[in-house]
């Protein structure tokens, strides 16, 4: 029954449904009772009427055996007229053996019903009436019959009345279980719906250091105990997490500070070396200048082609020099952010790179109006050296090719810039931003190695990407966001 | 099915019971008077002592001419009172019907009424008489007829003396002397 019932009252509140229990039980079990007893009357209020009669019936039979031995009619009328005692009794007959009506006893001031004479002994409802028929005996032979008729209507009349009061009693009990259970719920509900009360304003506001006061020692108690309990669990979790993700803040901002310290220091570090290596190398290559000019005529073969190696080799660390101070530089710039049309920009450094090598054939394909917002100064030397190096690496196609646009990635806006260069090998696509790391021979291709390093750098510095594919013989792209 | 009302019904059974019991002829009112000996032994109860053992017959004795003929054997025939037969034993010698239950004194012996009372008085007989004054003489039942039927007085003071417990049914129907 319960799989049929309770998805009825799923939604309906505790204090009701203990309301209801409690009701049903109740009224179920006194229409129970009372059912059993109007069931008990009902069949058991005629047999015992009709018993009653029968007692009556044999008391009063007794008493008229005489009259009948010795032929008296009246003295058994005589007899009958007891029955007057007994207000149901409307007829009585006394019948003789041979079938004939001996005596009669009628109601007073009544009509009368006269049913025909019945041999049929025992007792039988017709109608409205108790028919009862007994022999009369005496001295072991039966002398005659008596029938009695009695209405019944006082029988009903008692029913009715034991209905009335089964009814009264219902609605009664009815009501003092409403009541009582309405009462007593409170000893059950009430703690439940604190509880629940308290574990959604607990969930809404988020406050774990409520506690749910405790009422009894039941199993209600118990889990409000448990609940109890669970909120310092999470309570002090939530203090301790507190207190990690503080220390852990605390670190953040001591380590940054001391990451900004070591790293402001480094960069100091890097250009004054830089900067106080540029004095000797000066002083290595203008006496090594000065001998070029001065002594070259006391000098062998063999000692000029010294000093013009030394004199390559300083040239070469006085540009490693200025490329390592530019890359601090860049790190070290304050960085302004406007909107910046990458189209133009792109076109005023091709058209440099075309001023610096007048004989090359370029095909440029530039989208237009590639706008980006960003500090124009650091875009525009990032921006150079990647097409720089596009220039520098298609230098030996027949026609070098460049193309300059934007695309979507994974719903995210990058440029790139496309050529038809020598490529690389994509194995190697970790180090192309690695500061002085080559993949070609300088001899073949000038150049240091730094510039995108500092691609690299200008880009993070606007919070961007960068990132390249390439197939070696077949170009390269680089892509970039900001 | 008929309703009536209550005054008419009782003229009628009035009528029916004064017709069906109205003695036609004098063999009929022997034929009443000898059930109601029958009768008589159902509603009285007679000392232990006067029957010598469980199963031995109430005696009922005709003294005098018998006016019953063959009416009273008739009753009597099969019968049982109390799980007790009945016998019928007529002499003209009341010593002959001593220990009678029953002692039917016929009209005949009007005359010697007072010798047959005096005898009889201590015994345990129910004497049963057939002309007026029986009773008051000191018999026990006395043949009437009341009411135009037959009917009977009972000396319930010769019933103690007698030893004799008369039914408060039969003394109901009875005229008590």
């Amino acid at each position: 029954m319960r799989h049929i019932v309770a998805p009825m009252f799923a939604s309906v509140s505790i204090r009701w449904k203990l309301i209801l229990i409690a009701m049903a039980t109740s009224t179920l079990a006194l229409v129970l009772a009372c059912g059993a007893f109007l069931a008990y009357e009902i069949i058991m209020g005629p047999k015992e009427m009709a018993m009653r009669l029968e007692t009556l019936v044999k008391v009063v039979g007794f008493n008229t055996t005489a009259a009948i031995a010795f032929n008296d009619p009246s003295s058994a009328e005589q007899t009958l007229s007891a029955l007057k005692a007994s207000p149901n009794i409307y007829t009585a007959d006394i019948y003789t053996n041979d079938g004939k009506l001996f005596a009669r006893y009628s109601r007073p001031g009544d009509y009368v019903y006269l049913p025909k004479k019945s041999n049929k002994e025992g007792y039988r409802f017709v109608g409205n009436h108790l028919e009862l028929t007994r022999p009369i005996i005496l001295d072991n032979e039966k002398i005659g019959m008596i029938c009695v008729y009695s209405d019944v209507a006082d029988m009903y009349s008692k029913l009715k009345g034991y209905l009335a009061i089964a009814s009264v009693v219902l609605i009664a009990a009815s009501v003092v279980a409403f009541i009582l259970s309405s009462t007593l719920q409170r000893i059950i509900s009430e703690p439940i719906l604190h509880l629940s009360k308290t574990a959604m304003s607990i969930s809404v506001h988020k406050d774990y250091s409520v506690r749910v006061s405790k009422r009894g020692e039941d199993e209600v108690g118990e889990l409000i105990d448990s609940f109890n309990e669970m909120l310092e669990q999470i309570h002090e979790r939530d203090e301790t997490l507190n207190e990690l993700a503080r220390s852990l803040e605390r670190r953040v901002v001591e380590r940054t500070a001391q990451l900004e310290d070591t790293n402001r220091e480094l960069e100091a570090f890097t250009y004054s070396v830089s900067h106080d290596l540029r004095a000797p190398l000066r002083s290595i290559d203008g006496f090594s200048l000065a001998i070029q000019e001065d002594y070259t005529d006391k000098l062998d073969d063999a000692g000029k082609d010294y000093i013009d190696r030394v004199r390559a080799a300083t040239q070469r660390m006085a540009q490693l020099i200025d490329d390592l101070l530019r890359l601090s530089r860049i790190t070290r710039v304050e960085m302004r952010r406007e909107s910046v049309n990458l189209s133009e920009m792109a076109r005023e450094i091709i058209d440099e790179l075309k001023n610096s090598n007048p004989e090359r054939e370029a095909e440029i394909v530039i989208q237009p109006d590639v706008m980006a917002e960003g500090d124009p100064d650091l875009l525009k030397i990032a921006l150079g050296n990647v097409l720089g190096n596009a220039w520098k690496f298609t230098s030996k196609a027949s026609i070098g090719r460049i193309e300059l646009g934007t695309t979507d990635i994974d719903g995210e806006q990058a440029y790139f810039v496309r050529d038809n260069g020598i490529g690389f090998d994509m194995a190697y696509a970790g180090k192309l931003f690695t500061p002085f790391q080559r993949l070609h021979a300088e001899t073949e291709y000038p150049g240091t190695g730094i510039g995108l390093a500092i691609v690299k750098r200008i880009i993070a510095r606007h919070e961007g990407r960068i990132w390249a594919e390439g197939v070696v013989g077949q170009g390269a792209t680089f892509y970039f966001t900001l | 099915m008929e309703v009536l009302m209550r005054g008419k019904i009782l003229i009628n059974i009035l009528i029916m019971v004064v017709f069906s019991t109205m003695p036609a002829d004098a063999a009929t009112e022997y034929d009443v008077k000898a059930a109601f000996l029958l009768n008589f032994a159902k509603f009285v109860d007679w000392p232990d002592s006067s029957f010598t053992g469980g199963d031995s017959p109430v005696v009922i004795g005709v003294l005098g001419d018998d006016p019953f003929g063959s009416a009273l054997d008739n009753t009597v025939r099969n019968e049982k009172v109390k799980g007790r037969k009945l016998v019928v034993k007529r002499s003209k010698q009341l010593n002959d019907l001593k220990g009678s239950h029953i002692l039917f004194v016929s009209s005949s012996e009007q005359s010697r009424l007072g010798a047959i009372l005096r005898e009889t008085s201590d015994w345990h007989t129910l004497t049963v008489g057939d002309v007026q004054g029986f009773a008051n003489r000191g018999g026990v039942i006395n043949f009437i007829i009341r009411d135009k039927k037959i009917g009977f007085e009972i000396n319930t003071a010769a019933a103690n003396r007698a030893g004799l417990k008369i039914s408060s049914q039969l003394l109901k129907l009875a005229k008590i002397i």
